[in-house]
This record gives structure tokens, sequence and C-alpha cells, in this order.
């Protein structure tokens, strides 16, 4: 790699966004400095918003790209899906960092955020969301250094290869641990959430989830770098990791029927009403569609990939704001929605990583050819 | 296990909030100006100051109005759901059956709140630094604000003139509480909070329907930390599992690959 | 109260009307829960709203404001038709066997002797005397002479059959029928009822009557003196009944001895020949009297100048009451104001008339914890300072934990308190506040003045030397009694009071509660001792007047030989030669228990419990008037209104006419538990205002619906004299009544809001009429018309 030299090329829509992400910045300071009561429309009935609902549960999932590409180029090594792989990663580190924000902004004791390193609530689900998302974020952190050091402190780059095994095989297991926990939240609201999704299964529905959005979010990022970045990945390379998602959809699809049918709770399906409605746009749009675009001819075309990507992703965000929200909502009732500053740093962060994407994609080794990670 | 109780026997409840007010004083909490509320019940929900309320409600009996209260707190389960969603320890079930809060642990993540089957932690919205709040039962570890841990009764049981809220041993509470169900045909035969959530320590009975006062009674008899134990007693067993498994698919692949490599061959979906 | 709250856990059947014990004596509930959970006792509420007490009730009697007498005298008649009534104690303990003038009668609504007076009814009491062989009143024992009480009342309660009370009331015929059954069986001997009454009965232009109606009722019962029973008027403030007792109404000296009239009481010979009775225990009154001149005028008063007789102050006739005061000074004859612990900015009735003439004082001063609405009248919403020429003080009151001294409750318990916090800042106790106050006053009449001798000749001498407070002790001795030169020693009880200047008495009822108890070696009202025979009396446990007597009246405890008349509730029991007792006797021990049984009221000359009584000044018995705005026509008789009435003059005695289609709403005002009163403490606490923060009306739902109101929506509340703005609270705990098979709807209000303090809210009073009870004066504001629209 050449020297040390640093671009970022300024056009509108960067500008704009930008913009947002300092907006999101200047709310970040003023929530921390006045609380949350000023900021979000949280309150009593509703503790959990759009903060931790989209930022958190929804980030984490759509950042699965990360470790999907990642059991599937590092682990079983399937080579031929090494191109999209850093910027898979990459896209994935930035995700949870932006969960980490999000989580931080959304903590009222964030001074307090280190407590569970020391005082373990071991039998909370939430500690071992929080432990494998730290300690998965911090590893992404240092693969990415694998990459930094490609043009940065370079001494650094040979010590991190070496343990670069290591790292994937726990960035693997780490996500699959805490993307399943993440819905192990929610087994807690055994009566409160709504039958549509409450199931003793929802972890595997989780960590299920969160292993097919990867291929979707490749399909998009890839689309999207392509276009601006000129980065080009073939169709055939992203069908078969379609089909791969399509497939593991399709297990979805029938664990989520069966288990609806072990606990008689097919009859809401068709009820009527929102939760009905919920869900049967999360499935048919977000599952059922994208089975079928992957193993039709469609998906041989940008078109078809593009769209089983934005379905299945869609797919993804409307489940869990469907746990989140809507399956909620007749036990806590009317009562929230989100404020304009919930709402303004949620876009402002999203923003952020964006950029943050752009600005390491135009200066590190994320796009182009580059060998597969080796042990030295 | 022996475990302090309070037995709610709402057929006495006079709505007098002399237990709401000995609450507010006895743990120094701040008065608020609440909202308007048509069943006169003010505040009308705990929050991040009020740890406990008597809700006023007009409703029928035998096709007659009739008025009853239910003061409502914490119910201080026997296998705390907020405990166990606490990744940080700051809630935590003493050996008398208090469930007390530590705010020096606290994160503020809130989910105590969304675990909590009767919705009870609320948290101070309006603080910069806002922690939780919920009845304490009267149990303080520092001391300040401590009398069960004194041996004595809660304030708001000393306080209530109608001897509607009685404290002992939860087993002679529940045997007071089907003693008066089983003599007095107006009661409902349920003593709310025996089975809930796998039991609670504070018990209610009553002559009208329980959800007269929004008591969620779809609530499961399974202690709710049974379902996560259920789901994160695979931890283990997964981290080796699968831990195993992709060392194992790492260098298995990596060499198939290593020897494949010029193929250009690709394992097949 | 005849009875005392602990003594509740011995009834069998509460009647509880007029009161909201579970808001206003939230204690007293507990023992009617005990009675309803240990006896299997009953609980009848009567009342226009579902009140908290009804949590309690077995029946609950939804009644139209201003009916109680119709409800009451309705359950007599069927007492008396179904003979269920308690015979002997009729016979033997009330005036039923007497005869009545036989020219007394009832025509139209009005008893014989009325006169026209200024468009109200002045009556002539001559035929409503007793007849008389010479001093011995005539009797009937058979009760069946046509002109014994017991058939005159027979009589006049026949016209409240069920469906007369029932069209009056808007009670439901059955539900009515049950309430008759429920409470008719108490007058057997064995069972007790009780009347547990408060400001729902008192505060009518028919206030006096209707608590006649309950008294009588328990006469006919025989539920009067016994365990369990009782006529229990809930008292207000906490030491309202030592207050009453001190003489805080303007008819009375301390000890209910009546304040001498400037026509009728030339000198103190005049007053005690007027005023004493030939018969009862008032025949001491002269004792009573002679003593409590000495307690107020020491040694200078003296056999030869009437012990200072001339010195009292007194009536001349005209209304010193409450309203009769602001009427006064509206008209510009007031010129300075005490108000001294009292809020009438809020708590009077017709308050913005009040405020209004609190401008015409050319002082003010107020002694008070708070800023008050009254202490700040002159800065009330709608007030221009600038306008308002009296000069206001305030005067910074200590609390009652802030001071010393003692409370009667409504049980007659007289208990010592003792100081729990000094008083912040500035604040003094009242106390000091009237004694520097009184020594200030003295000193300058101590120059001469107009008529100095009541000041200073006036016994104050309570400095305690070291000590910033009075002598605190001193004064509850000298209320107490004390024999002259023996000023250490309170007196035991006042049979040993004289009239020739020997003996020193504050108040006569209250001799003993100061005297030591040699047991516990301390005086009687500081005593806590909690022996106790079993039955709840608690002896030793304070004391209560008169003489530590726990149940008054209780010689009808046991019949005429002495026999308790439920063994179980044993309180005396003549054993052949001597009583058992559980309680002070109301009757001499050493007499049989026949003697004692033929006078067992002793504070009533004829000894008789009066079913008749030619006391009040509206009629011997309760009959049903309208509230002065009523949307009904009297359907019993063709006399509309209380007939003496006292409306006093002005915008605020305005009311609506009878039929007036823009006020067809009954409003009726009530407590509630988080306020106190005016809510002048209360509204100034953050946690009690926390919990009663809003001004509402209770309204029906189908006047909501009527109306276009919502759950809490402010509306306007308007009589024919102002209107007010508050919100709306729908709730089934008012609801509609059929009057005469129309339907009528009640509207209820608290009154504890105003423009000061943290929780504020309009005022109540300031819809209610200046009319009053003939007798007393009390105000009406139980029962007025409104109109109700969305704001
Ligand atoms: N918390 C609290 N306690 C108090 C007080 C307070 O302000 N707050 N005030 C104290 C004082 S000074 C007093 S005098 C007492 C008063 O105590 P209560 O008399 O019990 O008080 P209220 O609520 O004024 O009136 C009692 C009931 O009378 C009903 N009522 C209205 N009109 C009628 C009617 O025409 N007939 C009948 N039968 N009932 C009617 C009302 O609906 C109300 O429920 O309370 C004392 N205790
Ligand atoms: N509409 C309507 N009006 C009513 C009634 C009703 O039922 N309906 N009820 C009536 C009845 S029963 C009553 S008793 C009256 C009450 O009417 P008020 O007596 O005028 O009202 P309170 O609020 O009791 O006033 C007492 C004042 O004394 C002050 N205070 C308290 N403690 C002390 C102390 O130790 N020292 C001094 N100096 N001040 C002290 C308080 O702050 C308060 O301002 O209202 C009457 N008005
Ligand atoms: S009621 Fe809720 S807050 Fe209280 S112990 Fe049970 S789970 Fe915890
Ligand atoms: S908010 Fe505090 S108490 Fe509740 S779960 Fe989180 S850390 Fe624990
Ligand atoms: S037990 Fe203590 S903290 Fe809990 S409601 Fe009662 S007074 Fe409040
Ligand atoms: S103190 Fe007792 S009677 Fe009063 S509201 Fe509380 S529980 Fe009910
Ligand atoms: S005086 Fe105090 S303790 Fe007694 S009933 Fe009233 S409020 Fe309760
Ligand atoms: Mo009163």
């Amino acid at each position: 790699m050449a020297a040390q030299k640093w671009s970022f090329k300024m056009t509108p829509v960067r500008m704009v966004m930008l913009a947002l992400a300092a907006l999101a910045v200047a709310i970040a300071i003023y929530r921390l400095a006045t609380g949350l009561g000023t900021t979000t429309n949280l309150n009593d009935q509703w503790p959990w918003g759009l903060w931790i609902g989209f930022d958190v549960l929804t980030g984490v999932a759509l950042a699965g790209g990360g470790y999907s590409t990642a059991l599937l180029v590092h682990i079983m090594h399937i080579n031929k899906f090494n191109v999209i792989a850093r910027s898979a990663m990459l896209t994935s580190m930035l995700g949870y960092l932006l969960v980490m924000v999000g989580l931080f902004l959304d903590i009222g004791q964030w001074f307090n955020f280190w407590r569970p390193f020391v005082s373990w609530g071991y039998h909370s689900v939430l500690f071992e969301v929080f432990w494998c998302v730290s300690l998965y974020t911090m590893i992404q952190v240092i693969e990415f250094g694998e990459i930094a050091t490609e043009k940065v402190a370079k001494s650094w780059h040979k010590p991190i290869k070496r343990i670069m095994p290591v790292l994937l095989i726990l960035g693997v297991l780490l996500p699959t641990m805490h993307q399943s926990s993440l819905g192990g939240l929610y087994i807690i609201e055994v009566g409160k959430l709504h039958p549509l999704w409450w199931s003793p299964l929802i972890p595997l529905f989780f960590m299920m989830s969160s292993f097919f959005v990867g291929p979707a979010m490749v399909t998009i990022e890839t689309t999207l770098a392509g276009k601006a970045l000129g980065h080009h990945v073939e169709n055939s390379i992203l069908r078969s990791l379609v089909r791969i998602a399509g497939s593991l959809m399709v297990i979805y699809l029938a664990l989520r029927i069966i288990d609806l049918a072990n606990r008689s709770a097919l009859g809401y399906v068709f009820a009527g009403g929102l939760e009905s409605n919920m869900f049967l746009l999360e499935m048919v749009a977000g599952v059922i569609i994208p089975i079928i675009i992957a193993f039709s001819p469609w998906s041989a075309s940008r078109s078809g990939l593009v769209t089983f990507g934005v379905l299945t992703a869609s797919g993804v965000v409307i489940n869990r704001m469907n746990v989140v929200f809507t399956g909620m909502y007749q036990a806590l009732g009317p009562g929230y929605f989100p404020s304009w500053m919930e709402w303004a740093v949620t876009i402002g962060l999203v923003c952020g990583a964006v950029l943050a994407y752009l600005f390491i994609a135009e200066n590190f080794n994320i796009l182009g050819n580059h060998e597969e990670h080796e042990p030295a | 296990m022996l475990s302090k109780s309070v037995l709610v026997d709402l057929t006495r409840c006079t709505g007098c909030k002399a237990c709401q007010t000995a609450c507010k004083q006895w743990n120094d909490l701040p008065a608020t100006f609440p909202e308007f509320d048509n069943n006169l019940t003010f505040p009308s929900k705990t929050d991040g100051n009020t740890y406990t309320i008597v809700e006023h409600r007009v409703t029928e009996k035998d096709g007659q109005d009739v008025m009853r209260f239910a003061k409502t707190q914490c119910l201080h389960c026997l296998e705390p759901a907020c405990v166990s969603a606490c990744f940080a320890k700051a809630l935590q079930k003493t050996p008398e059956g208090p469930i007390v809060y530590y705010s020096n642990l606290c994160v503020g993540c809130r989910y105590c709140m969304l675990a909590c089957p009767f919705g009870v932690p609320k948290f101070e919205w309006d603080e910069v630094f806002p922690l939780i709040a919920k009845c304490q039962y009267c149990f303080d570890p520092n001391g300040k604000y401590d009398r069960v841990g004194h041996g004595q009764q809660p304030a708001c049981v000393d306080t209530c003139p109608n001897g509607t809220l009685i404290f002992g041993e939860r087993e002679d509470m529940l045997k007071e509480a089907w003693q008066r169900i089983n003599g007095d045909a107006k009661y409902v035969k349920h003593v709310y909070g025996e089975k809930e959530a796998g039991g609670t320590n504070w018990l209610y009975i009553s002559d009208v329907p329980f959800e007269a006062f929004g008591f969620r009674t779809n609530i499961t008899e399974k202690p709710l930390p049974e379902y996560t134990h259920e789901y994160l007693k695979w931890t283990p067993p997964l981290i080796a599992t699968w831990g195993g498994l992709l060392t194992l698919m790492y260098f298995y692949t990596k060499r198939r690959s290593d020897v494949a490599k010029d193929d250009s061959k690709d394992i097949g979906v | 109260m005849t009875n005392h709250f602990i003594d509740y856990q011995h009834t069998d059947v509460f009647l509880m009307i007029g009161s909201n014990s579970a808001e206003n004596h939230p204690q007293s509930m507990r023992w009617i829960g005990k009675a309803k959970r240990n006896r299997g006792a009953k609980m009848i509420v009567a009342d226009p709203r579902l009140t908290k007490s009804t949590v309690y009730a077995d029946i609950f009697a939804r009644h139209r404001p201003g009916t109680d007498i119709p409800f009451l005298l309705g359950i007599m008649k069927y007492a008396i038709e179904n003979n269920l009534y308690h015979k002997e104690y009729v016979a033997d303990f009330t005036n039923a066997s007497f005869l009545v003038n036989s020219e007394f009668g009832f025509t139209e609504g009005l008893f014989s002797g009325a006169q026209d007076k200024d468009g109200k009814v002045k009556y002539d009491k001559a035929t409503w005397q007793y007849q008389k062989d010479g001093e011995t009143v005539k009797k009937d024992p058979t009760l069946q002479h046509p002109n014994c009480v017991f058939q005159l009342l027979k009589k006049h309660v026949s016209r409240y059959d069920i469906k007369t009370v029932s069209s009056i009331t808007g009670v439901p015929e059955d539900v009515y029928r049950k309430v008759c059954e429920t409470y008719a069986a108490t007058g057997a001997p064995e069972k007790s009822g009780n009347i547990i009454y408060a400001m729902g009965i008192t505060q009518h232009t028919t206030g006096t009557q209707n608590v006649r109606a309950i008294a009588m009722l328990q006469l006919l019962l025989g539920n009067i003196g016994k365990p369990g029973g009782g006529v229990n008027a809930q008292r207000g403030e906490s030491n309202v009944q030592g207050s009453t007792d001190l003489a805080m109404l303007s008819h009375l000296l301390p000890g209910y001895l009546g304040v001498p009239n400037a026509t009728k009481h030339k000198n103190l010979q005049d007053y005690i020949e007027i005023e004493t009775p030939a018969a009862g225990y008032w025949t001491n009154k002269p004792n009573f009297m002679v003593s409590l001149l000495k307690a107020f005028y020491g040694e200078y008063a003296t056999n030869e100048n009437d012990f200072g007789f001339d010195w009292l102050p007194k009536v001349d006739g005209k209304n010193r009451t409450h309203m009769g005061i602001f009427q006064e000074m509206m008209e510009g004859n007031v010129k300075g104001f005490f108000a001294w612990g009292q809020n009438p900015a809020v708590g009077g009735p017709g308050a913005n008339y009040e405020r209004k003439a609190m401008e015409k004082l050319d002082w003010l001063v107020t002694v008070d914890l708070f800023e008050t609405e009254t202490a700040a009248f002159w800065h009330a919403p709608g007030v221009k300072p600038e306008d308002v020429q009296t000069e206001c003080f305030l005067l910074p009151a200590a609390f009652s934990y802030e001071k010393q001294g003692t409370v009667t409750n409504s049980g007659r318990w007289i208990q010592w308190r003792y100081q729990a916090v000094n008083p912040p800042g500035e604040a003094k106790s009242d106390l000091w506040i009237a004694d520097e106050l009184f020594k200030a006053v003295k000193k300058e009449y101590q120059n001469g003045g107009k008529f100095p001798e009541p000041i200073v000749n006036m016994l104050w001498d309570y400095d305690k030397p070291g000590h910033e407070e009075p002598d605190i002790e001193k004064i509850a001795v000298e209320i107490n009694g004390y024999e002259v030169g023996k000023e250490d020693t309170a007196l035991a009880s006042f049979g040993q009071l004289k009239d020739d200047g020997s003996t020193v008495c504050g108040m006569w009822i209250y001799t003993g509660y100061m005297a030591i108890d040699k047991d516990m070696n301390m005086p009687n009202c500081k005593r806590r001792s909690l022996e106790d025979s079993g039955l709840g009396s608690f002896l030793k446990y304070s004391f209560s007047w008169p003489l530590n007597r726990r149940i008054i009246y209780n010689r009808c405890a046991a019949d005429m030989d002495g026999n308790p008349w439920d063994p179980q509730r044993a309180l005396f029991k003549w054993d052949g030669n001597k009583w058992i007792s559980n309680d002070v006797p109301d009757f001499s021990k050493t007499k049989t228990p026949q003697e004692s049984g033929a006078f067992p009221f002793i504070m009533l000359p004829e000894g008789h419990g009066r079913l008749f009584a030619s006391g009040p000044v509206d009629g011997p018995f309760p009959e049903h008037y309208e509230p002065m705005e009523s949307p009904a026509q009297n359907i019993i008789s063709k006399q509309q209104n209380a007939p003496c009435a006292n409306v006093f003059k002005g915008d605020w005695a305005k009311v609506a006419k009878l039929g007036d289609s823009n006020y067809p709403i009954v409003a009726t005002t009530h407590r509630s538990i988080e306020h106190y009163q005016s809510g002048a403490v209360t509204r100034n606490c953050p946690t009690l205002a926390e919990i009663g923060p809003y001004m509402y009306v209770s309204i029906s739902e189908g006047l909501a619906q009527e109306k276009g109101i919502q759950p809490g929506d402010d509306v306007w509340v308007e009589t024919v004299r102002a209107k007010i703005k508050c919100k709306a609270s729908v709730l089934p705990v008012v609801k509609p009544v059929m009057i005469n098979g129309k339907k009528v709807e009640i509207v209820g209000m608290p009154w504890c809001f105003g423009y000061q303090g943290i929780a504020t809210g309009a005022i109540a009073n300031d819809l209610v009429p200046a009319v009053g009870d003939g007798n007393t004066s009390i105000q009406e504001s139980k029962a007025f018309l409104v109109n109700i629209t969305k704001a």
C-alpha cells in the first residue's frame, strides 16, 4: 500500500449526511448532560424505544452479515466469497460500534456502563448479550486492525495476523451466542409478548434471521458500493450467497410455522388486527417472497438479488420492530412514539456509520482483491 | 423457605391512602403534581417518585355499584424476574424475601422494567442520572430506610387503620387468606400472588375480580426466571460444541481449500 | 357522641347517614370492620353519593340531599306499625307516656302556635307543653291516650309510608324496605343499633330536626345508653369537641351555660332563677356559673358584686353566628376581625361574599400556620390590592405537634398531647399569642378606658418564671376547678363545686380531667393504661367527660330491674345489692335500679328521653321540608321550606325558584380524605397536595353524556349566585334519582380548594347560599341547585 494518504470526497449527499451526523452528536451530548426524559419519549410503560429497538436490536441483526460471511469465508473457507468478506466485516464492525453508541446513549447511568464486567448478573440474558457484544466489538476492531495495520502502525500487522484464527473463531462464536440472546431477552416477556412472536425458540429465530440477513445486506451493500465506489462483485457469487440464505429461510419458515402450531398460536395468524397484519407482512414480504426470488431465475439478475436483499433485510427489521413494539402493544398499551430527537440520533448514527464506511473503504483495502488472512 | 409476606385483603380497604403517604414519608420520596385521573387515584400510577399507590375503582358486584381500592407495589416475587433480568446484580433477593435495589450497581438499562410481569419497576425519567424506583419492602441494607431488617413491619402495613395489610410468614399469610376465603362466600376464590409468576410475597384477596384493578391474570405460574434459565443453560454446552465445531471446521476446510486452491472448486450449496 | 369509637365494635347494625367515616374519620372504620367480622354486624349507608364508607355497607341507600327526615321518620313508622320498637325502653325511659297539651296540633306542615313574622314562622310554644297535675306531668303508661307522646308520634310518622318516602328521597322502595327491616330489627332488646352521622345531617335548614329524628329513632328502638348503640355525631376538627365545650358558639359560655341576655337577665339572681330548671342535673347550674365567674374574675368576683356577672358580655337577641357576623361585616358594622384558626374565605357559605365583606374591615388579624385565602383575601384572583384599605396582619401560629395541651375527641376523651417538635421560625403557640395579646390589652386598659373592669379584673396570672410559654398546666387546673386557696389540687368531680365563691372552675364538665389518678400518679388526661374489662371502655386511658364516663345516659344499658339488655355486653348489672359496672355510672350507685331507672336521662328536668321536645324553635317533631333550593315540590305538605329557616340578606342568600329550569341539578358538598377542611394545611403539604391535586365535580355518566362532557373536562358549575370552573369526574359515584316520578341529577363537590398553597382550585363555597337552620344558623351547604356546562 502506498504511504499514508487520506482522501475523502465531499459530495452534496455526504454533506447532508455529515450535517445529520453532527446533529446527532449534538443531541447525544444534550442527552448525556440532561437525561433521558428531556430527549426521549420513553416512559414507564415503554422503557425501551427506538434506540434499543432499532439501533440495538435491529442494528445487531443487520450487522449479522459480518459473522455469516466470516463463517462462510474464514471458517468454511468458501473462497469465492472472499471478495465480499472485508466489506461485510467492516459493515459489521461499524454496525456494532453504532450499537455500542446507541446503547451508551440509552442507559440511564452511562458512567456506570462497565458495571456488569465486575458485578456479574450472570442469570440475565442481557449479561450474555453485554459480554458477547462488547467482546465481539473488540474482536472486530482488532480484526479490522489487521486491515488498518496494512496502512498505519504497520509493526502491529504481524502479531495481529498471528492471532487471527482465534479471533475469527471467536468472531463467529460470539455473535452466534448474542444474536440468539437478543431474542432470548424476550423469553421473559412470556404472556406479554404476543404469541405470534413469543416462543421458547425466539433465540433460535433471532439467530437464524441474523444469519440469513447477512447475505441480504451484503447484496445491498455491494450494489450500493458498486455504484458509489466502483466495486463490482459478480452476480453469481451473490446468487450462491443468496441461495445459502434462502435455504436457511426455508428452514426458518418451517420452524416458525411448526412452532406456532405447537403452541396453538396459528389462529392468530389470520385473526386480523395489528398483530396479525404485521406478522403477515413480516413473513410474506420478508421471508416467503425472498425465498421464491432466491430460487427463481430472477435471482440471477442484479435486480432480483437486490429485491431479495431489500425484502429480506426489511423483513428482519420488521421482525425486530414487531418484537419490540407490535408484539408488546397489547401488554404495554399505547403511549410511545419516538421523539424527533430519538429519530435524529438514530438517523444521524446511521449516517455517521455510512460516512465512516465510505471513508474507510476509500482509504483502506476493503474492496480490492486480497488474500485470505493467513496466520504467519 | 421462610419468607416475609403481606396479605392484602381488599375487602377491608377503605381507600384512606395512609399507606401510600406513609411510604412517601418513610422513604423520603418527593411529591409530584400528577395529572387528573377520572377515578381520583392520585398519582394514578407508581413512578420514579412513587413506590405505591392506592387505586380507586367504581365497579359492580351483584349488580350494584361498589367502590373498591387496591394498594399496589412490588409484589416481591419468590423467584423475581427483575432480579434474573438484571445483568449488574443491582436487584437482589434477600433471604427474608424483599427484593432490594442497589442503585450504585445499576446501569439504567431498564431491562428489569420490561422483565417484571407486573410492570413494577419504574424509572426516574426526570433525572439526569435516573435510577430505578420500586418498593423496597422497607428493607434497606444501608440502614437509613430499614424497618423489616430491624424486625419492624413495613411503614405502609404499620399505618393501615383497617388491618387491610397484615405482615407475617408467607405460610401463615396463605393459610389466613384461604381461611378467609373459605369462611366467607363473598370472596373470589383466588389468592393473587399464591401462584402467579411462581408465587409472590405480597398476596391479595378480594371480593371483586382482580381484573377490576387491571391486575394481570394471564400470568404464568412458572417462575419467569425458569424460562430464561431453560435457554441460558444451553450457553456453556453451546459454546463448547459450536466453538469446537467452528475450530474443527476452520482447520478442516482450510486444508481442503489449500489443497484445492488451483482448482477454484467450491463447495456446492 | 353518646358513645365512643372503640365501642363501635359492639354494634349489631350501623346506620351511617350523612357521614362518610372512611374519608373523614378513618380510624372509626377499623371498629366498624371489627364489628362486622366479629359480630356479623350489618351496615346501612344513606348518602347521595357512593362513598368510600360503602365499602363496608350491606345496604347502600342513595338518597337525594335534604331528605333525611322522611328517611328516618319512615323507619320509625315501620318500627311502630310492625311492633318492632323497644317497648320496655320506650315506656320506661322515654317521654312516650307523657300527655301533651290537648290543644297541640299539626296542620298543613305546621304545628300549632305558628305565627307569621316577616315572612318567617315564629312559634308560640304554649301548646307544646306537657299536661301537668301541679308539678307532676300526666302520663299514660299504656301509651294509648290519644294525646300521649307515643300516639302523637305514631300519628305524625304515619304519613311517611314506604312509597311516600321513596318518592321524596329517591331510594327505590325495595331498598328502602330492606333498610327499614334491617334497622328496625335493632328494636329487639338485646340488639344494638348505632347511628353515625355528621355534616350530611346537620348542614341543612332542617339540620337540628334531622338530628332530632336520629335521636328519636334511637329512643324508639332503645339504642341510647348501651354498648354498640348511641347517637354518634362524629365530630369535625380534631378538637372541635373541646372547642365547643369551651364555648366556641356565640350563645354559650364554657360548659354549655347560656350567655346571659341583656334584657332577660338583669343580674345573677335573674339568670339563676330563670335558667335553672326545677329538676335534673342542671339544678346545679348556679354552682357551675358562680365557679366559672370565679375563674374569670378571681378575687374580684365576690358575693357582693354578683361575682362579676355584670362584666360578662351579654347577647342582644341578634344573630351572632357565622353568617350573622359576615352580614354585619358587609354592612360595615364590624371594624376588626380576628380569623384565628379559621379560613372563611374558603370554608364560609357564600365565600365570595365573605371575601368581599372582609374588604370593609379596617383591620384583619389572621393567626394561622400559612398565608391562607383569608389572610390573602386582598390579593385573591380578581381583587385589586390597591382597592383594599384593610390593614392586614398575619401572626404565625404553631401547629398541634409544635405545642402541648389537650385535645378532646368525638368520644369526649380528653387527651393530653406533648410537644413533638419546636415551631419553625417566629411561630408561637396560640396560647402564647393569646397570653401576650391579653396582657397587652390589659395594660392599655390600666390607663383607663370605656368599661375597663372586665379586662382589668380578669384573673390572668399564667406567667411561668423562666419560661417563654405561659403555664399551661395551671390553666388546665383552672379549667378543671379547684378550691379557693388550694390552687394546686384539681378537684375530682363537679359535684364538689359550690355557688358561694369557694370554688373556681373554668368549665364544669371537664372537672376531674386534671385530677391526679392515685394509682398512676398522674393527671387523669395523661393516663395511657390499656387495662380493660373487655368491653373496650379503657377507663384508665385518658379521661372522658363527664367524670370519665365512656357512654352517657348509661342507666339505659340495663332494664328497670338492673338487668343488662344483653348479658354479653353488660355495662351494668344489679346483683340484688349492688351494681357490677364496666363504666362510670350516669346515675347514683347508691340508689336501687328502680329509683335511678325512673330518671335515666339525668340532664333533662323530666329525666326521660324526649320523643317529643319543645326545645327546638321549629317544632316538637321533625317534619320534612324541602331544602331552600329544591327541584321538587314538597309532597308531604303545603309548607315547601323549613318555616323557621334563617335567610340572610343580600346576593349571597338569593335562591333559585322552585322548578327553575336554569338550575335543575341538585348539588351537595363533601370532604375527602386527602384534604382537611379548607385545605389550608393539607394543600400546603406536598405529599397531601399530591394525592388530592384537583378541584372536581362528580357527575353521573348520564349527565356527562347529556352535556357532552368527557372525564377530566373542565366544566362550569353555576348557581343563581355564582359560578366556578373545575374538572369533571364521571363515575357512578353519583347517579340520578327518581323524585315524584321525575329524574333528578345529583352532583357532588369537595370544598377544600382555594387559591393559596400548592394545590389550588375553585372554591365550592362560592356556590353555597346563605340560608341556615332556624335553631343554629348552620348553613345549607349540603343541598342547593346548580347547572353544569362544559367549559
Ligand atoms: N379528611 C378529612 N377529615 C375530616 C375533615 C376534612 O375536611 N377532611 N373535616 C372534619 C370536620 S370539621 C367535620 S365536621 C367532619 C365531617 O365529616 P362528614 O360529615 O363525614 O363530612 P362530609 O363529607 O362533609 O359529609 C358527609 C357525607 O354527607 C353526604 N351528604 C350530602 N348531603 C347529604 C344529605 O342531605 N343527607 C345525607 N344523609 N348525607 C348527605 C355527603 O355526600 C358526604 O358523603 O369531618 C372531619 N374530618
Ligand atoms: N360547603 C361546605 N362548607 C363547609 C362545610 C361543608 O361540609 N361544606 N363544613 C363546615 C364545617 S363542618 C367546618 S368545621 C368549617 C371549617 O371551616 P374553617 O374552620 O374556616 O376551616 P379550616 O380549614 O378548618 O380552618 C382552620 C385554619 O386553622 C389553621 N390552623 C391549623 N392548626 C392551627 C393551630 O394550631 N393554630 C392556629 N392558630 N391555626 C391553626 C389552618 O391552617 C386553617 O387555616 O367549614 C364549614 N364549611
Ligand atoms: S413484582 Fe416485579 S419488580 Fe417486584 S420482585 Fe417481582 S419481578 Fe421484581
Ligand atoms: S435498570 Fe438497573 S436494575 Fe434494572 S436491569 Fe438494568 S441495571 Fe439492573
Ligand atoms: S413496604 Fe415500604 S417501600 Fe414498600 S410500599 Fe410499603 S412502605 Fe413503601
Ligand atoms: S392504609 Fe390500609 S385501608 Fe388505607 S388505603 Fe392503605 S391499605 Fe387501604
Ligand atoms: S385524627 Fe389523624 S389518625 Fe385519627 S382518624 Fe383523623 S387522620 Fe386518622
Ligand atoms: Mo366541622
